[in-house]
């Protein structure tokens, strides 16, 4: 399944970048973040609850950048594991330049098992939408707090 | 008292039914009772690393988790019930629950058993499975290719079986004047009766006697093939399908899933409850049709068709089934023909493994495929050569004097008149008429289009001898016992399993009518193997023609018998009675007259019987027909596609049926109604898919759709009566003639609406964004 997602932050790209890739601002904005850990090399180890119309569950998984090229460009790996099925998803994200600011597209191949695919496979664009709307929402929220700090 | 043959009588069954008084298999509580719960594969092809269960045997109330490692040795894999001869059939049987890998999405994996059905779900969460994700394949013809993944590993190809079946020489197609090919893909159904899939099994360890309960089409069968699977003798297993909602064919399968709850059962020594939820249904419970269908129609400009060639290539899912191979064989291979006198034709059937669920019979069973091939082929016919296709159907229909008639596949119709039911279809929907209106509402821009199926189809399964023929490991006979009360009161016990078609009442409606006794003095039994001497159940639309005979020739012996015993009490010779209304009369001598109330109380008390007759009053019978039975008619299909969404509007259906004598014309109409949803269903909305990986991703009421009441106009019903010469009551059988008639009526609407498009083809479901990607291109190359 395609997912293609765009938001448009209000912030230049350098600082996008930044966020973006940060630690406690990723455990703060991820929807249903229940543990964001940093393992070994890129790799994070997740905890997420999802809730997609009747699927709900907790995944667990591991989250991995690969190949940034700063300020650009990642390619962002899932691999997640709950009671509803497992989900195994490959986002490109793509930083560029816009008008007001910088504009982030992102899209993913997502593959899902069981009960995620006979029962979410047509809610999930939408509701993958939803999560991914409130995540990059919570992470603007994120830059403008950082934006005052400093 | 009129005959009851032909009556309109409201069913005997509904009023508990429709006041929720039923008694289904998930009403039955048992003190005691567990839950269980199935952990199903999510995966479509995966080796099993590990399956730990430790953490699920912890939960509170947990009482057992089941793996297929546990089960081995103790209860044995699940055959296929029907080894189709001369095809090379490679068999495979389905073990318990998956041992090492699994091969579907839904297959069972472990089987947890908990004192409430809550905990027994919340254990299922608790159970983990590593797998190994392996290669899968779900289209049947990329199985067939070398170097897809395998299915079973010693299987070559995938191919589970290759049946061919007649001989048409390449010059009958090279030498033709006119050669129509068409491919058609025959989509994936799931049949999701109203009530899922259940079973309660109940051990008693002092007897060694098992009872389970199960919603089952044919008790006996499920009885004849768990009795092996459990290692429980016949006489020790008791099947009861109580009040069963539905099946479609989805019931006549033989799984797993009850023996494994059978087995917990006797394991445990308590009662065992299992109710299949609907997601579970969705991937657990067999799936039908997934054919895509090849088809070469070779005929003269003048409209005479000379020779046929067909191809299935079947979806067989991961196992073959209970009646799997024998669906697209038999029952799809044999009625290729149609209605109509195509000298030569020749069948290939190749049935391929793929990691889906199992294919098996769904209303049909065969026969909607092969209408749907050789209807949509005489369009394509008749839109080749310029032919209107109400003319070809009648230039090359069987004539009605030349029935019985003999097939080019070597099945012999036993009696029909086509033109009949074709006129009388035209008649209904003003046919001419419909013409004109069509072309005045294109010249506006309006698109409506007139369908045909004109379908035949094998029913009435069937004489046995045949059954053993074609390798099905079941006898095709029905028996029927007709029990006389000494009160006059009746029960009949049937060996078939009705389950909302109706025969509560047909059948009370046939004794009725030969003892002449009132409908509610009769009360009709069936679905318990302890209570029913033997019998093969309700599937093919074999119940009236075959199980209703058996009840009517049953009834006939009793009336025999009673009709002695008045003859002796009233000192005359059964010559000198007549019986009529539940009488037993002397001839012309008014008064001297015994009736069927008293002959029964005499019967059963013998203080005074003709010398050497035995007592009581009852008869069974034991009926096996001399062949099938071949319903057919004409439907027409009215439809208004909007050129503008796509969006096909169903403005008239009309159906017109030959089943020969009908019992009950209400109930009929209800079977076709039945039938026409299921059929026009898979035409236009209902459609089962899977992803490459083997995720079936229709697998909810969201994703697959479900006709709904109010997705139909006013169905147009009308029956002729052809009587069929193999059983005494003249009938066909009803079941199956909606799902058999309607997919090409309605496809051949749609078609005929978007003529002017150029559109010559499109599979189904005719969804809107289908149809209307279609006009697209229409517009664009125009």
């Amino acid at each position: 399944m395609k997912i293609e997602y765009e938001y448009t932050f209000d912030m230049p790209r350098e600082v996008v970048w930044n966020v973006i890739q940060d630690e406690d601002a990723l455990r703060a904005s991820l929807p249903g973040c229940k543990a964001f850990e940093h393992g070994e090399d890129d790799v994070y180890h997740a905890e997420m609850g999802v809730s997609i119309g009747p699927v709900k569950g907790i995944f667990t998984g591991k989250v991995q950048q690969i190949n940034q090229e700063e300020p650009t460009y990642y390619r962002l790996l899932v691999r997640g594991k709950g009671k509803p099925g497992e989900i195994d998803a490959v986002a490109d994200m793509k930083l560029n330049q816009a008008e007001q600011g910088t504009k982030l597209i992102c899209s993913a191949d997502v593959q899902v098992t069981g009960v995620l695919a006979s029962v979410g496979q047509r809610i999930m664009n939408g509701a993958a939408k939803v999560v991914l709307g409130q995540f990059f929402k919570a992470m603007d929220k994120e830059m403008k707090q950082r934006q005052t700090q400093c | 008292m009129a005959s009851m043959i032909g009556m309109r009588v409201k069913r005997k069954e509904d009023p508990k039914l429709i006041t929720g008084n039923g008694n289904f298999t998930d009403d039955i509580k048992l003190p005691g009772m567990l839950y269980a719960a199935f952990l199903r594969s999510t995966h479509a092809h995966a080796r099993i690393k590990r399956i730990d269960v430790s953490q699920a045997v912890e939960l509170p109330g947990v009482v057992a988790v089941y793996t297929g490692e546990d089960l081995t040795g103790k209860i044995k894999s699940v055959p296929t019930s029907w080894y189709v001869p001369g095809c090379n059939l490679k068999a495979k049987d389905r073990s318990p629950l998956a041992v090492d890998k699994v091969l579907y999405v839904g297959e069972g994996v472990a089987m947890v058993v908990a004192e409430d059905r809550y905990t027994a779900y919340d254990a299922l969460n608790a159970i983990e499975v590593e797998y190994e994700e392996l290669k899968a394949v779900t289209g049947q013809e990329a199985a067939l290719k070398d170097g897809a993944p395998l299915v079973h590993e010693d299987v070559k190809n995938n191919l589970a079986f290759l049946w061919k079946a007649g001989d048409v020489p390449d010059e009958a197609f090279t030498n033709a004047e006119v050669v129509v090919r068409e491919r058609y893909y025959e989509q994936r159904v799931v049949p999701n009766p109203m009530e899922t899939r259940a079973a309660v099994a109940q051990y008693n360890s002092g007897s060694g006697d098992m009872t389970v309960w199960c919603t089952s089409q044919n008790p006996h069968i499920h009885r004849m093939v768990y009795a092996e699977v459990l290692g429980i003798p016949e006489s020790k297993l008791r099947i009861i399908a109580p009040d069963v909602g539905g099946g479609f064919g989805a019931k006549i399968g033989v799984y797993a899933d009850e023996a494994v709850v059978a087995y917990a059962a006797r394991h445990l020594k308590r009662p065992v409850k299992w109710m299949e939820d609907r997601k579970e249904h969705f991937m657990a419970t067999n799936h039908a049709r997934d054919e895509v269908i090849e088809v070469e129609l070779a005929g003269k400009r003048d409209g005479t068709m000379t020779a046929l060639r067909v191809r299935n290539t079947a979806n067989m899912g991961a196992y073959l089934s209970t009646m799997g191979a024998g669906v697209p064989t038999i029952c799809f291979g044999l009625m290729v023909t149609g209605a109509y006198a195509i000298p030569q034709a020749a069948v290939e059937v190749y049935g391929v493994y793929t990691n889906t669920t199992p294919t098996d019979a769904y209303r049909g069973a065969g026969k909607p495929e092969s209408a749907y091939q050789i209807e949509r082929a005489v369009d394509a016919f008749a839109r080749e050569i310029g032919m209107d296709p109400v003319e070809i159907r009648r230039k090359n229909f069987v004539p009605k004097e030349k029935f019985p008639y003999d097939t080019a596949m070597a099945v012999t119709y036993d009696s029909g008149d086509y033109m009949l039911t074709l006129d009388k279809a035209l008649e209904i929907a003003d046919y001419e008429e419909l013409r004109r209106e069509q072309e005045a509402l294109r010249k506006q821009g309006r698109y409506l289009g007139i369908g045909l199926s004109t379908y035949v189809e094998l029913c009435g399964l069937g004489p046995s001898k045949v059954a053993g023929a074609i390798g099905l490991q079941f006898g095709q006979w029905e028996n029927a016992t007709v029990r006389v009360h000494p009160s006059g009161k009746v029960t009949v016990l049937t060996g078939a399993s009705p389950h909302g078609q109706g025969e509560d009442t047909t059948f009370a409606q046939v004794v009725a009518d030969k003892f002449g006794v009132p409908l509610e003095d009769i009360e009709v039994l069936h679905g318990d193997t302890q209570m029913i001497p033997m019998g093969w159940g309700t599937y093919g639309s074999r119940t009236t023609p075959v199980g209703g005979a058996a009840v009517a020739i049953a009834a006939e012996r009793v009336t025999e018998k009673a009709k002695k015993i008045a003859a002796h009490e009233l000192e005359v010779s059964t010559e000198d009675l007549e019986f009529s209304d539940g009488i037993f009369q002397v001839k012309g001598v008014p008064g001297h007259q015994r009736t069927f109330q008293e002959i029964a109380r005499s019967a059963n008390m013998a203080w005074n019987l003709p010398e050497g007759m035995e007592p009581a009053l009852e008869a069974q019978s034991f009926f096996d027909p001399s062949n099938f039975v071949y319903p057919f008619g004409a439907h027409i299909c009215v439809v208004e596609v909007d050129s503008n969404t796509g969006q096909i509007e169903l403005k008239r259906y009309i159906a017109v049926d030959d089943v020969g004598r009908v019992i009950n014309p209400m109930i009929a109409e209800g079977q076709v109604h039945g039938g026409l949803a299921q059929g026009i269903g898979q035409a236009l909305w209902e459609g089962a898919v899977y992803e490459e990986n083997g995720q079936l991703i229709s697998g909810t009421f969201m994703d697959y759709t479900m006709p709904k009441a109010d997705f139909f106009p006013v169905l147009e019903t009308a029956f002729t009566e052809t009587p069929s010469p193999v059983n005494p009551l003249g009938a066909k059988g009803v079941g199956e003639t909606g799902a058999t008639a309607s997919p090409p009526a309605v496809v051949n609407a749609v078609l005929d609406a978007l003529r002017p498009f150029g559109i010559t083809h499109l599979d189904m479901p005719l969804t809107p964004e289908k149809v209307w990607r279609a006009m697209q291109k229409g517009r664009k190359e125009a």
